[in-house]
């Protein structure tokens, strides 16, 4: 009775078997990153004239003060300054950038977008409602029952988590508990193990709860964060971002059993005086590098079973509009952060930002489908080869950005 | 409870607003007399589902009222919502004097140039108006879609000007015409400044247009993402566009057409040309949008969706298109449709009708506790568990809207927990549930017929005899006292996972 019948959950059996690979980290960047003025291709002369206003200077500009110049990584792309947190982590190259990455799919929707990328199909129809990261947990057999095998931080769990695997959402770790003296909350626990009794959502949820009572956030300090640490990087950024992480990193070291984390970072859409070295995006850029570096910091003793990867639905139009912001555009970059890399390289062909090179009303053109860099991790990071139940009707070409 | 330093600033606002409330609580106490509490009529599965569509979830009375007059009578009733008096819910409102200002008046507290400058004023009104109305309006079917049209042309209250524009928003847009014309609905959004500015259209200027809201009034707002236009019409609708803009000097932020940022050469959009004709071209635009089939379509999946199932049969979303085309977008008339057809068991074709459960949004699991078990609050306590459920009123940041299938839901139980316990155990700050009265009048005071009176006014019906003591035994045996018992069980109910599903 206090489970309804009508909660059908699909199910089928994992079609294969195999050890727990690396944990998995996705960092989704919501709303279309422009992602031309994260890794900026300073080298191209086209991309000058396409954003006179919007444009990060070349790194040897000398009309521009050094802060505001792009910080160069191979002679022909270059970070934003704001991204040089990561710096140490490409010169050590643990750090991968495919760029001109992304998907088919050229509706220029957020939603439209999102929803293929999270569900990891091409097309709408016909096609699994699940998410390529539920599918991924439902293909493979780790032998972890853990309830917290995959978490989505935030208040929602992440489109492409869904599946047949049941997943939480986490937004705090330290928040997860009732309240009430030891004799009430025995009494609740009994109530609700009744009334959850069928209810593998209730179950994992009352197990995430007294699995989480055992940590302790607010004093969490992690030695490899110390003042002084390599890359000046001392903690995490303050922010929902950078708690996130900082979660992902206690319930890593503290060995829940957690293999996917699903992280997002919002606030990408800008059409709007965007910023070029300071402003709304930059200060995203922030966000982003500092939490990712601090994390990486942080788990410097875990790299070799971790992998990192971000992505975002689409880039933004190449040239700048007229309210000093970006449109919707087609091309995007992902960058893979772990000890298993192939770092210190921008991985995929670049199509080039000249004229007869952009594509629709004046886009990056995708050369790398966002589909091959994650079934190249799948695959060879996290043991899971079904990668045709994954992507269905996709053969991925692997990329080489993993080892 | 982590809380920053905004969430903190904001709390304490509503703090004094809170102060100013319950100071005049005898007042509408006075005039409108108690919450009634009446004993709860049994209700077929299929009523009770109805009747939570409707409503943010049922009161007594509700339930009273539908089970005297039947479910078409009800639905006309709550249509007809002029003619429901309402004097509680205004008389609680009535301390919020940002909900009536012009744009020019709410600018005046919200910049911090002014003296009496206050950021959180304004937002937290309204958020406190949109919860007290949702909880006693009796307007029920009126406020459920006030909130559907506020997810359709959503706006994040959390960017630039839209803290205090998003007011103007609420009560010229969306209140005004939620159950009105679909067409006034949209030429009054495309005149919103709060929209003008949230989607960037007043940076949209000739020769350089701004994408962002062209691209939304047609894949959010209208014929939907595959409604059948291209990039090419985005553009070209996005320089019909330029020029739509907000006043910056002299009542400021009303809406205003810049004739000198307009791009007056021609234009086509969805296969019209358009000869230069200033504001009357996106007009002739939005003209063509809403009588689209697309559009139809689109709104009426948007609303079976909402009211009926995730995945709406398509003969009801064909019979309520149809009858948008056909009367032009009355809302009215769609909806007559749509709840008929979809929530009448016996009704269209299919004989036990089309509706299939819906897992409750949060804004929808919490009303639907507070409604039920007659809860008096003045709202204020409320907010920080809908921030922890995902569903602050007003803070989606992307203009789709906060989602509106289950599977979105499911996966974030625990603040649905904390919120039972709390809200039984009263906890929660000038916050009352009258769970005693309500038992008064409809059981006999046996642990065991409070129970299934409980389970009766929460889901519908009362448990199987084997699952209500299995819970009461379950209880006991972890030491419960007789009254404790209850509160855990009361408290356990709300958290289960049937409650979850209206």
């Amino acid at each position: 009775m206090f489970t309804q019948t009508w909660l059908p959950r699909l199910s089928f059996a994992p079609v294969n078997t195999a050890p727990r690979g690396d944990t998995l980290v996705v960092v989704f960047l919501r709303g279309a990153a422009d992602v031309l003025n994260m890794v900026v291709p300073h080298g191209e002369d086209a991309y000058y004239q396409l954003r006179p206003s919007l444009g990060i200077a070349r790194p040897d500009d000398s009309k521009k003060k050094k802060e505001e110049r792009t910080v160069d990584l191979d002679g022909f792309f270059g970070f934003h300054p704001n991204m040089s947190p990561l710096l140490e982590a490409w010169q050590s190259e643990q750090l991968a950038i495919i760029h001109a990455c992304g998907a088919p799919d050229e509706s220029r929707s957020h939603f439209k977008a999102m929803e293929l990328m999270e569900r990891g199909v091409a097309s709408a129809i016909n096609t699994p409602a699940s998410g390529w990261i539920g599918r991924h947990l439902a293909t493979l057999n780790t032998g972890n029952s853990s309830p917290l095998r995959a978490v989505g931080m935030g208040t929602r769990p992440q489109r492409s988590l869904s599946g047949s695997v049941p997943v939480s959402a986490l937004r705090s770790i330290a928040d997860f508990h009732l309240g009430g003296d030891q004799r009430i909350l025995q009494q609740m626990r009994a109530s609700l193990e009744t009334v959850y009794a069928n209810d593998a959502l209730g179950q994992e949820t009352l197990s995430i709860m007294d699995t989480l009572q055992k940590l302790d956030v607010q004093n969490y300090q992690s030695p490899t964060l110390a003042p002084g640490a390599s890359a000046g990087v001392t903690n995490y950024p303050d922010s929902e971002f950078g708690l996130a992480l900082k979660q992902t990193a206690m319930l890593i070291k503290a060995e829940v059993g957690l293999e996917v984390s699903a992280i997002d970072l919002g606030g990408w859409d800008t059409h709007f005086a965007q910023g070029s070295s300071a402003g709304i995006m930059p200060n995203l850029m922030k966000d982003l590098a500092e939490g990712l570096a601090a994390f990486h910091a942080d788990m410097a003793d875990h790299q070799n079973q971790l992998t990192t990867v971000t992505m975002s639905e689409f880039g933004r139009r190449a040239s700048e509009n007229g309210s000093l912001g970006t449109d919707h555009g087609h091309g995007s970059m992902m960058m893979v952060l772990g000890s298993n890399v192939d770092g210190g390289k921008v991985h995929g062909q670049w199509p080039g930002l000249a004229e007869g090179q952009l594509i629709g009303p004046g886009d990056l053109a995708v050369t790398t489908d966002y589909r091959d860099v994650l079934s190249e991790i799948l695959t060879r990071r996290l043991n899971n080869s079904a990668t045709n139940e994954i992507f269905p009707d996709y053969q991925p070409k692997m990329p080489n950005v993993v080892l | 409870m982590t809380l920053s330093r905004r969430d903190f600033l904001k709390l304490a606002s509503l703090i004094t607003a809170s102060a100013a409330l319950s100071s005049c609580a005898p007042l509408y106490r006075k005039m409108t007399g108690d919450l009634p509490t009446v004993p709860w009529t049994a209700l077929s599965a299929s009523d009770f589902l109805a009747l939570n569509r409707i409503t943010f979830g049922a009161r007594v009375e509700e339930r009273a009222r539908f089970a005297e007059i039947g479910l078409q009578a009800y639905i006309e009733e709550q249509l007809n919502y002029e003619s429901i008096n309402d004097l509680t819910c205004d008389l609680q409102l009535s301390t919020f004097k940002t909900l009536n200002m012009q744009a020019n008046e709410l600018e005046g507290i919200s910049n911090q140039l002014f003296d009496g400058y206050d950021r959180e004023k304004v937002p937290n009104e309204l958020r406190q108006a949109t919860l007290l109305r949702q909880l006693y309006s009796k307007r029920q079917l009126y406020e459920v879609m006030v909130e559907f049209w506020s997810d359709h042309f959503n706006i994040f209250m959390d960017k630039e000007k839209e803290f205090f524009l998003k007011t103007v928003d609420d009560r010229e847009v969306i209140r005004k015409h939620a159950l009105g014309n679909f067409r006034d609905l949209v030429w009054a959004s495309a005149h919103s400044p709060a929209m003008m500015i949230y989607l960037d259209n007043q940076a949209n200027e000739k020769s350089h247009p701004n994408e962002n809201y062209a691209r939304e009034l047609m894949e959010l707002h209208t014929l939907g993402v595959d409604g059948g236009y291209s990039q090419k019409d985005v553009m070209e609708l996005a320089r019909c566009l330029t020029g739509w803009n907000v006043k910056e000097h002299f009542w400021l932020g009303d809406f205003v057409f810049k004739e000198d940022l307009h791009d007056t050469g021609e234009k086509n959009v969805l296969g019209l040309s358009i000869q230069p004709s200033g504001i009357k071209e996106a007009e002739q635009v939005i003209e063509m949008l809403v009588k689209h089939p697309s559009t139809a379509k689109f709104i009426c999946t948007k609303l079976a969706r909402r009211f009926i199932a995730d995945n709406p049969p398509q003969a009801l979303i064909e019979k309520a298109a149809q009858t948008f085309l056909s009367t032009n977008g009355d809302i009215k008339s769609v909806l007559r449709v749509i709840l008929f057809e979809g929530l009448n068991p016996k009704g269209f074709q299919k004989p036990l009708g089309f509706a299939e459960p819906k897992y409750k949004r949060p804004v929808n699991f919490l009303l639907s506790a507070l409604r039920m078990l007659n809860v008096e609050t003045d709202g204020i306590a409320l907010h920080d568990y809908l921030v922890r459920m995902g569903q602050l009123y007003f803070n989606w940041p992307t203009p789709d809207g906060y989602p509106d299938y289950s599977e979105a839901w499911q996966g974030n139980l625990m603040p649905r927990w904390q919120f039972a316990f709390a809200l039984i155990r009263n906890e929660l700050n000038d916050t009352k549930h009258n769970l005693q009265n309500l038992l008064d009048v409809s059981s006999t005071g046996i642990l065991q017929d409070d129970v299934d009176s409980l389970t009766s006014l929460l889901l519908g019906n009362p448990l199987e005899r084997f699952a209500r003591n299995e819970i009461i035994d379950s209880v006991r045996a972890a030491g419960a006292t007789e009254e404790e018992t209850r509160q855990i069980i009361a408290a356990s109910i709300i958290a289960s996972p049937a409650f979850q599903w209206r």
